[in-house]
């Protein structure tokens, strides 16, 4: 067996996921994992299946496109040979949740993003609410790996120094915290 | 993955509500410090404190650095020092109690609890030592909290004691009377004192308790407050009513949550410094600062001010609810555990006390249903040291009968009279002199003896 991942990425609409997923099974594909997202009008959706050492990429690419075509979805779909083991497992990391809030505008995704690429800091996941504090505001909440290794204490100045130029509050906080105060966990 | 409400809402607690943890305080016992020798004592104490306490404001400021929450306030409690240094006399208790100051200042926490006797049942030799060096202990540092357990469930009112706090309240006024009786800011009489709080001026460390010990006090009086305004905005938008019951869940909810957090700050700082974690003290403990008040929790009740009618019921369930929620959030739950409503720390009941909502009757009524007393409380500094004395009686006799904790810290500010102002400073805040009860209590007072333990059955 081999381990591939699937993304699918087009306009949003009902009956996709069954498409996708009939295709699949027809093509003796067990799914392993899956994630799927949609934002505006666009629907997203990776899929890591297990597929039969004799089922070539491109052979699998086809088949489920034309059922894509044929059930009337407008959705272009990307296969790969699946990689393996996450950062966050290749690197002693501790979970933060970094967010920033001030007036939007182009530029501060990426200013941040710098600030964490330049620590070796992988985000796991970012949201923005649009809206929030304000009209024109936005609120980034970027959900991040942190290795060991980082100083906290500086990587927290390097953001607020960033993000000052940029008229932007920021806070670096451990998860945990937000867990403690919101969850009830079950063990 | 959280959800953007779980990030939000801990957002606004910390940026607008002052969502902080009010206090860790590392408690270190003193037994393995004593010494017939007052040289050798006190370089004992110096140097089990250090050891201890070298590291703990840094330690501390890390961790609250790390989740985004500020631990206010770095403390020491020690073991009751009129114990621990029973062979010595009243001029060497207040050597002791500078040196405890220089500690103090040495390991840059804000206060040392501990200058403490626990005089129940009766005094042995060092209580009556310490309670004597007191006003020069007190006008000679600025660190040191001191605390007098007077009255207990279990062995009543020890009035000989009550008797003799009244004088020293006044002695230690006038040894502070350039500071407005500052020296009273940081003594507090007690019934059924706790062994575990890490609140001030009550802290000290209790002979039932490990060698070293973190207990953590958690706030967020504003926290409560802004909850329950939401919760009522939510249902005005909604047409939805929301009743008593309804704001009591919300207390609730947000007491849980509050105490999550200082739970985790407090374990992790214990397990940094290696030292067991004790308890979360759940306490809504307010600081003079606008939003931090646990007065205005009142008005978003709908009272006009608190004092207004009504005022010992929300008192009641904030109390109550508070407990529930902390409770379920913690299994280490010590300390005082309730709301607190001390006069000058907290802006919206000094305002009530200086427009007249409020009077030391009411605040005394209001003590039944909360932790701690009558606290923080400027007086007029005639008041004679049998009527100081026979409020002390009262407010114990509340907690004897009741089984919980009061305790009494009035300001008599020399010089001063009814409507004057007076300022502390910092956390301590300010006060507006209220008058206090009419009449002559020293016949009563000076009777002496004991007032016997109540009855355990036949309750009503």
């Amino acid at each position: 067996m081999q381990n591939l991942s699937i993304s699918f990425l087009g306009k949003d609409g009902p009956g996709i996921v069954a498409t996708v997923s009939s295709g699949l099974r027809d093509n003796n594909c067990n799914i392993i994992q899956l994630t799927q997202s949609i934002l505006g009008a666009e629907f997203a959706a990776i899929f890591i299946v297990q597929a039969p050492d004799a089922l070539s990429i491109p052979e699998l690419q086809a088949s489920l496109e034309k059922l894509l075509e044929k059930d009337r979805h407008d959705i272009s779909v990307l296969i790969r040979t699946a990689s393996s083991g996450s950062f966050s497992e290749s690197v002693a990391c501790e979970p933060y949740v970094v967010t920033t809030d001030g007036p939007d505008g182009p530029g501060l995704i990426a200013a941040m993003a710098r600030v964490f690429s330049r620590h070796n800091i992988n985000i796991d996941n970012i949201k923005a609410v649009l809206g929030h504090g304000g009209e024109n505001h936005a609120l980034f909440v970027l959900e991040v790996q942190v290795p060991l290794t980082v100083d906290i204490g500086r990587l927290r100045r390097e953001l607020h120094s960033v993000g000052k130029e940029l008229g932007l509050n920021t806070s670096v906080q451990h998860r945990d915290i937000f867990e403690a105060m919101h969850r009830i966990t079950d063990f | 993955m959280l959800s953007e409400r779980e990030v939000i809402s801990t957002l606004d607690m910390v940026r607008n509500e002052h969502l902080d943890v009010r206090t860790v305080t590392l408690g270190i016992t003193l037994f393995d410090c004593v010494s017939h020798d007052l040289d050798l004592f006190i370089g004992n104490v110096r140097a089990k404190i250090e050891k201890y306490a070298h590291n703990l404001v840094s330690i501390c400021d890390e961790i609250g650095d790390k989740y985004g929450i500020p631990v206010v306030n770095k403390r020491i409690s020690v073991s009751p020092i009129a114990t621990v240094a029973a062979p010595f006399g009243p001029k060497d208790m207040v050597r002791i109690c500078q040196a405890l100051d220089e500690a103090a200042f040495k390991a840059n926490v804000d206060f040392i609890g501990g200058y403490s006797a626990l005089v129940e049942k009766g005094f042995a030799r060092g209580d009556m030592a310490l309670i004597e060096s007191i006003p020069e202990a007190l006008a000679t540092t600025q660190r040191v909290c001191s605390s007098i357990n007077v009255a207990s469930s279990r062995a009543g009112v020890n009035m000989d004691a009550v008797a003799l706090m009244g004088r020293q309240i006044v002695a230690t006024a006038a040894a502070t009377a350039d500071k407005g009786g500052f020296g009273c800011t940081k003594l507090v009489v007690f019934a059924n004192i706790p062994q575990d709080v890490p609140f001030m001026a009550g802290a000290y460390l209790g002979v039932g308790e490990p060698d070293v010990v973190i207990n953590v006090g958690v706030s967020g009086p504003g926290v409560v407050k802004k909850a329950i305004d939401r919760a009522l905005e939510k249902a005005r938008e909604t047409g939805k009513k929301l009743d008593l019951r309804g704001v009591a869940e919300v207390i609730k909810t947000t007491a849980y949550k509050v105490t999550r957090v200082g739970e985790m700050i407090g374990n992790e700082v214990a397990g940094r410094l290696n030292i067991p974690f004790g308890v979360a003290d759940l306490s809504l403990a307010p600081t003079p600062a606008v939003g931090d008040s646990v007065g205005e929790i009142f008005q978003s009740c709908g009272l006009e001010a608190m004092g207004t009618p009504g005022s010992t019921a929300v008192l009641a369930m904030l109390n109550d609810a508070v407990k529930k929620g902390g409770a379920f959030a913690s299994s280490s739950v010590g300390g005082l555990s309730g709301a607190f409503i001390p006069v000058s720390e907290d802006s919206s009941i000094e305002a009530a006390a200086t427009s007249g909502f409020l009077s030391m009757e009411k605040l005394e009524a209001m003590t039944s249903v909360c932790s701690v007393g009558l606290d923080m409380i400027a007086i007029p500094g005639d008041t004679p040291a049998s009527t100081i004395s026979g409020l002390i009686a009262d407010e114990m006799a509340i907690g004897m009968i009741n089984h919980k904790t009061t305790a009494v810290r009035l300001i008599p500010v020399p010089g001063k009279g009814v409507g004057d102002k007076v300022h502390f400073g910092g956390l301590l805040g300010e006060a507006t002199i209220i008058p206090v009860p009419k009449g002559d209590a020293s016949g009563f007072i000076s009777l002496g003896g004991r007032i016997p333990a109540p009855i355990h059955s036949l309750k009503n």
